[in-house]
């Protein structure tokens, strides 16, 4: 099977590769970018609010590349939330607002006034709870997202599919019916089209809202085991219910509880050995 | 990992690589267009109300004037003495009513020959002939006055053409030929002042009417049975009260003051409150809405008569008891209907319907039925079964989507509880869909009201309000209708006169009565909606 | 057999409550064979005395002429002992053979002879211009409502407006047209009142109907494009348009079988009782626009309460409205087929 390494290493020239700013128009130094742990997003004293009611409350938090970050905590204590405000798809709902702290990544303030938020959302993928794909057949609804970029010779699109879905661990099952409906696929393998379309526009961050919680367990541990190879090309954040999961294939984790960040760790000492009761609480099953 | 990624953080500052047209990027600009549609859209909407309201208020207005001349120029002191004529013919009208019953009386019942019938009516015609003559005098009068006020109105109208003619040529900017105009101004009080020295001559004439009613009625014939009889004191009865109503009216016309200022609700009052719609007269135009919306609400109620039980009806068997066959047939066959457009339905009224029920209703077996049998072929009834199979799908539609949304559990529940299915149905299923069945109903009763062409061509088109008197048998009377009447006068009519205004007030109150059928309907739904969940 | 002999519980049993449930189903099923019944009358007696006049015992079957020809006044006399029946211009080409004809008693009847041509060819053009222009406001307007706009009580006004316009009558629609476009406007009876007031008699019904089935394209096609950075109007046309096309096309057809069907808001805009011209006989183009036409609703109700009812005007009255509500019928039919169809096609 060919995994998401592969993938990388036969994708040459990038299709996404734009023209190299300045090092000086960056602010920092292109060379200085450590190999390991580089900070990618990096989440500020954020204040959310949807009309009225606040969301989330000073919350900070600083994401690395490449790594698997599981937020947890009860529903409605805010994780769906911080998650849409990375690639701001909280602009869809009327009356959202950042009222304080900012959302960094790669140093820009995403909800700066000049940010293109298409742009952004190219780089930060997004693989929802319910999975929704098109109305369309498996092709297209994977091909969506670069033909909306303008790629359009075939040769390219058949390149970008097979990569995608062999990335989703789905090219085996589809390969023969490509052109049927991807609303014909079974509930675990239309979540894995739709992280493959994720992926296909080759984001740098993929966020994933529960992705496995309409799965039956052997299409969550297919996911599972697809988020373990994606995570060498991408920085993953997945929000789940699912203790198991979180300790399986996150390296850190963030817990939550109405709308603060309580604790953030390496998956390890949140679930061995949380600093925060209410963490401890939690992970253990005690309240939630 | 490409370095370069890492090397191009401003990616997402890329507001100069976009293509602008007028400052706006493609994306603004689609939103833009869209929105503009939009608006066109809502501001052409709201210029149809306010086109309404700007046309028809000019009404009010108008007929404000129209009723200070009725005034000023007497006519109205013309009518109350009219008004007693009138009184006076619809007596003489139940004396000829009266006569038919003896007639027939004497030939059916006793089976007279009509020769031998007509003799022995005689002494009754004699009576009859010296009531209506004793009205002669009232009569000339009022027609003396009649020519006086109508010659004192049209001194007046020329005035107020010459004022026309003289502010548009001033707007021409022709002033020289504007002054050659000449405006006389009517003296009111020189000119009805012949009119108000004919009063004692009516108190004396009305003085002799009055002495020779008596008279006559003091020596009315007797009747051959109990039952005419009856009908004779009534009579009697009735020209006592009209003799003791005259000294009311004298005292109208000694109180009668051309200068007493027309209010200004009287405008509006006259409108709603009319009973009469009189246009293109020589003598005073009405435009009262009393006949008109009776007409419609007539109409509509037959209609609905027909099409709430059918239409609800349907949707119960549909949605209830048929069996799958019958629901995929016979729904789209309904939804049909709906599509027939109501200019070949009235066809169908005119060309067949209305022909078919005066033959039926001329049946002698039929003869029980009330109103029937009755001669006018287009009429209440016609238009109103028309009109109810307009109404039928549009009712049925909604009641049986009402009934869809019921949920499965209710009924379940009751089944389980031991049930039979007309008791499900009419202990739980409709109490559940009731307000989604009554929204249905109005909503059928929104689109009869507003429904033209079957009026216009099948109610008969008669100005006046049905006769309510004849119980149920009102339903075979023609009316008209406030839809009919708009597409009747509409094209015929002066721009801007208070014809054309009066029709689009008559309009505004379609355009409200819609409004407000349609959002009770919705507030019910929703109201409904919410109760559930 | 022992069944038979010895019920056991559950043995069915006439009840006073299964007589009751046996009526009422019966009354049930009375009233919608009613309905049917009625409706069925209706349709097969305008189809049969109908089909007399557009349809002929030879070939080619079909009375051409009458969906050829523009309508003339029908003459009825007795010639040579014989009852002659002639359309205008045959009688006149008659005459001049036979100067004799002249002085025979004629009867006419306006409108009983020839066709429809010039009425099928107004309601065409009719609807064509109006639904052009409803269809680009009205589907614009709601995918400006349902996408773009920001949900206040702004737009909730509006929408509930819109959903209320929806009901007000047609001859209200005809009330306005005639006062704005014919008098104010100054355009007379015109193809282009006559458009623009069909256009906003259906206005409101193209966008709740729209909007309905914008709504009815679940968020999560939006959210999974824009998700994928795509930008909003992509999103509307790759993948919110597509699929509330359906139902859009499904209300826009039933608009058409509205506009095509009413006659009130036609009557003081744009029909013409009698036109001998043909819409595209214009001398400058612009007069195109601003030339009445000949209707087939309106025509019906010329035919239908101006002229009196017999043997020879019959013909052309049940013959013009059996076609019109063919036309009618079809595409109502067309759109209710397309409904049930892509109900069952479409679910997400
Ligand atoms: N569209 C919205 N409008 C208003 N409030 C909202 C909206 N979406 C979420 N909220 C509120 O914001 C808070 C956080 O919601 P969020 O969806 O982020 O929770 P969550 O942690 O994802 O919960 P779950 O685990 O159930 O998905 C909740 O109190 C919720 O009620
Ligand atoms: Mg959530």
């Amino acid at each position: 099977m060919v995994t998401a390494a592969t993938l990388m290493e036969t994708r040459s020239p990038a299709p996404n590769l734009r023209p190299t700013m300045p090092a000086a128009a960056t602010g920092q130094p292109a060379g200085t970018a450590a190999p390991a742990a580089e900070v990618l997003i990096d989440i500020d004293h954020l204040d959310f609010f949807y009309g009225a009611s606040q969301a989330l409350y000073d919350v900070s938090l600083r994401l690395d590349t490449r790594k698997v970050t599981a937020f947890i905590g009860p529903s409605g204590c805010g994780k769906s939330t911080l998650l849409r405000c990375l690639n701001r798809m909280n602009d869809l709902i009327d009356g959202t607002r950042v009222a304080k702290g900012s959302i960094k990544i790669r140093g820009v303030d995403i909800n700066r006034p000049d940010v293109d938020v298409i742009e952004l959302r190219k780089r930060v993928g997004m693989v929802f709870q319910k999975s929704n794909p098109f109305p369309k057949s498996i092709y297209e609804n994977i091909t969506y997202g670069l033909r909306l970029q303008g790629a359009t010779t075939k040769a390219r699109l058949d390149e970008v599919v097979e990569k995608s879905l062999r990335g989703a661990a789905l090219w085996e099952e589809v390969k023969d019916r490509l052109h049927t409906s991807g609303l014909g696929l079974s509930g675990g393998q239309q979540q894995r089209l739709c992280i493959a379309r994720a992926i296909a526009v080759e984001p740098e961050i993929i966020l994933m809202d529960e992705p496995c919680s309409a799965l039956d367990p052997l299409a969550t541990a297919k996911v599972e085991e697809l988020i373990h190879e994606l995570k060498t090309k991408f920085t993953i954040i997945i929000v789940t219910h699912n203790m198991q999961q979180a300790a399986r294939c996150s390296d850190k984790t963030a817990f939550f509880y109405i709308g603060r960040l309580i604790e953030y760790a390496d998956t390890q000492q949140i679930f061995m050995n949380p600093s925060n009761p209410q963490t401890e609480a939690y992970v253990s099953g005690r309240f939630g | 990992m490409e370095p370069s990624r890492a090397a191009e953080p401003a990616e997402f500052l890329t507001g100069r690589r976009k293509f602008h047209l007028f400052g706006l990027t493609i994306d603004e600009c689609i939103k833009v267009f869209f929105g503009g549609n939009a608006v066109v859209s809502v501001v052409v909407l709201a210029l149809i109300t306010i086109f309404l309201f700007k046309e028809g208020f000019g009404f009010f207005g108008l007929n404000q004037q129209s009723l200070r001349v009725y005034r000023q120029a007497g006519l109205e002191y013309v009518d109350i003495i009219r008004a007693q004529q009138d009184d006076h013919t619809a007596l003489t009208r139940y004396l000829s009513d009266l006569r038919l019953r003896q007639f027939n009386y004497f030939t059916q019942q006793q089976h007279l020959a009509p020769a031998e019938a007509n003799q022995r009516l005689a002494g009754f015609d004699e009576f009859a002939d010296r009531f209506g003559g004793a009205v002669g005098p009232i009569r000339g009068l009022v027609s003396d006055l009649t020519e006086t006020v109508t010659a004192i109105k049209d001194k007046f109208t020329n005035t107020e053409n010459r004022k026309e003619e003289r502010r548009q040529l001033l707007a021409e900017g022709r002033t020289a030929d504007a002054a050659k105009v000449e405006i006389t101004a009517v003296d009111f009080a020189a000119e009805l002042k012949p009119l108000l020295a004919t009063r004692p001559a009516y108190v004396e004439a009305n003085a002799e009417f009055a002495r020779q009613l008596s008279a006559v009625i003091a020596s009315a014939p007797a009747m051959p049975i109990p039952d005419l009889q009856a009908r004779m004191d009534r009579f009697k009865q009735l020209t006592g009260e009209y003799l003791a109503g005259f000294p009311a009216v004298e005292q109208k016309l000694k109180t009668w003051d051309y200068t007493r200022p027309v209010p200004w609700y009287q405008t509006v009052t006259s409108f709603i409150l009319g009973r009469d719609w009189v246009t293109a007269s020589f003598w005073q135009d009405w435009y009262g809405v009393i006949p008109l919306f009776i007409g419609s609400l007539m109409v509509s109620v037959v209609a609905l008569f027909f099409a709430v039980p059918l239409g609800v009806g349907a949707a119960i068997y549909i949605n209830q008891i048929a069996t799958p066959l019958e629901q995929k047939l016979i729904k789209p066959a309904i939804e049909f209907i709906s599509a027939f457009p109501s200019v070949v339905l009235g066809f169908f009224g005119v060309a067949v319907l209305g022909q078919a029920l005066r033959a039926l209703s001329q049946q002698p077996s039929l003869a029980w039925v009330p109103g029937f049998p009755f001669s006018e072929r287009l009429n209440i009834l016609t238009a109103g079964c028309l009109l109810a199979l307009l109404a039928v799908p549009t009712i049925f539609t909604l009641a049986e989507d009402a009934l869809n949304n019921v949920p499965r559990s209710f009924k379940e529940a009751s089944f389980a509880l031991g049930a039979n299915r007309l008791q499900t149905i009419v202990k739980i299923i409709m109490p559940a869909s009731l307000s989604g069945i009554i929204s249905a109903v109005l909503l059928g009763l929104g689109r009869v009201i507003g429904e033209t062409m079957v009026v216009l061509l099948c109610a008969g088109n008669r100005i006046a309000i049905p006769d309510f008197t004849a119980g149920l048998a009102v339903i075979t009377q023609p009316v008209h209708t406030m839809t009919g009447i708009i597409a009747q006068e509409m094209g015929e009519v002066v721009r801007g006169s208070i014809h054309y205004r009066a029709l689009f007030v008559v309009g505004l109150v379609l355009f409200f009565l819609s409004l407000l059928i349609n959002y009770v309907a919705q507030r019910i739904v929703r109201r409904y909606r919410i109760s559930i969940g | 057999m022992a069944a038979l002999v010895n019920p056991h519980i559950f043995q069915t049993r006439p009840s006073a409550a299964r007589r009751w449930e046996r009526a009422c189903f019966g009354l049930f099923g009375a009233a919608t064979y009613l309905v049917l019944f009625c409706g069925a009358a209706v349709f097969l007696t305008i189809v049969a005395k109908g089909s007399r006049t557009i349809f002929k015992a030879e070939a080619p079957f079909i009375n051409t002429t009458f969906f050829t020809d523009a309508p003339e006044s029908l003459y009825v006399f007795e010639w040579q002992g014989k009852k002659l029946e002639m359309g205008d211009r045959e009688h006149r080409a008659f005459i001049e053979q036979h100067p004799d004809a002249a002085k025979v008693k004629t009867e006419s009847y306006i409108y009983a002879a020839g066709g429809i041509f010039p009425c099928i060819v107004g309601t065409v053009l009719l609807v064509v211009g109006s639904m052009t222009i409803a269809l680009v406001l009205g589907v614009c307007a709601a995918v400006y409502l349902n996408e773009y706009a920001r949900d206040g009580a702004f737009i909730r006004f509006v929408r509930l407006a819109i959903l209320n316009l929806a009901g007000v009558p047609s001859i209200v629609f005809g009330l306005f047209g005639f006062g704005m476009f014919v008098i104010f406007f100054g355009w007379n009876v015109s193809l282009l009142s006559g458009w623009f007031t069909l256009a906003f008699m259906v206005l409101p019904v193209i966008i709740t109907a729209s909007e309905e089935s914008l709504k009815a394209v679940p968020k999560g096609f939006r959210e999974g494009s824009l998700a994928l950075g795509a930008t909003k109007w992509q999103t509307i046309r790759k993948n919110v348009l597509p699929y509330a096309l359906p139902g859009i096309l499904t209300s826009s057809i039933l608009g058409i079988a509205r506009v095509a069907g009413e006659t009130a808001p036609i009557m003081f805009t744009a029909a013409y009782v009698v036109r001998d011209k043909l819409p595209w006989q214009v001398e400058k183009f612009s007069d195109f626009f601003f030339q009445g036409v000949m209707a087939l609703p309106y025509h019906i109700y010329v035919v239908s309460s101006k002229i009196p009812q017999n043997e020879y005007t019959e013909r052309v009255q049940y013959g013009t409205a059996l076609v019109f509500l063919l036309i009618v019928a079809v595409i109502a039919t067309a759109s209710i087929l397309l409904r049930n169809n892509l109900r069952n096609r479409y679910k997400w």
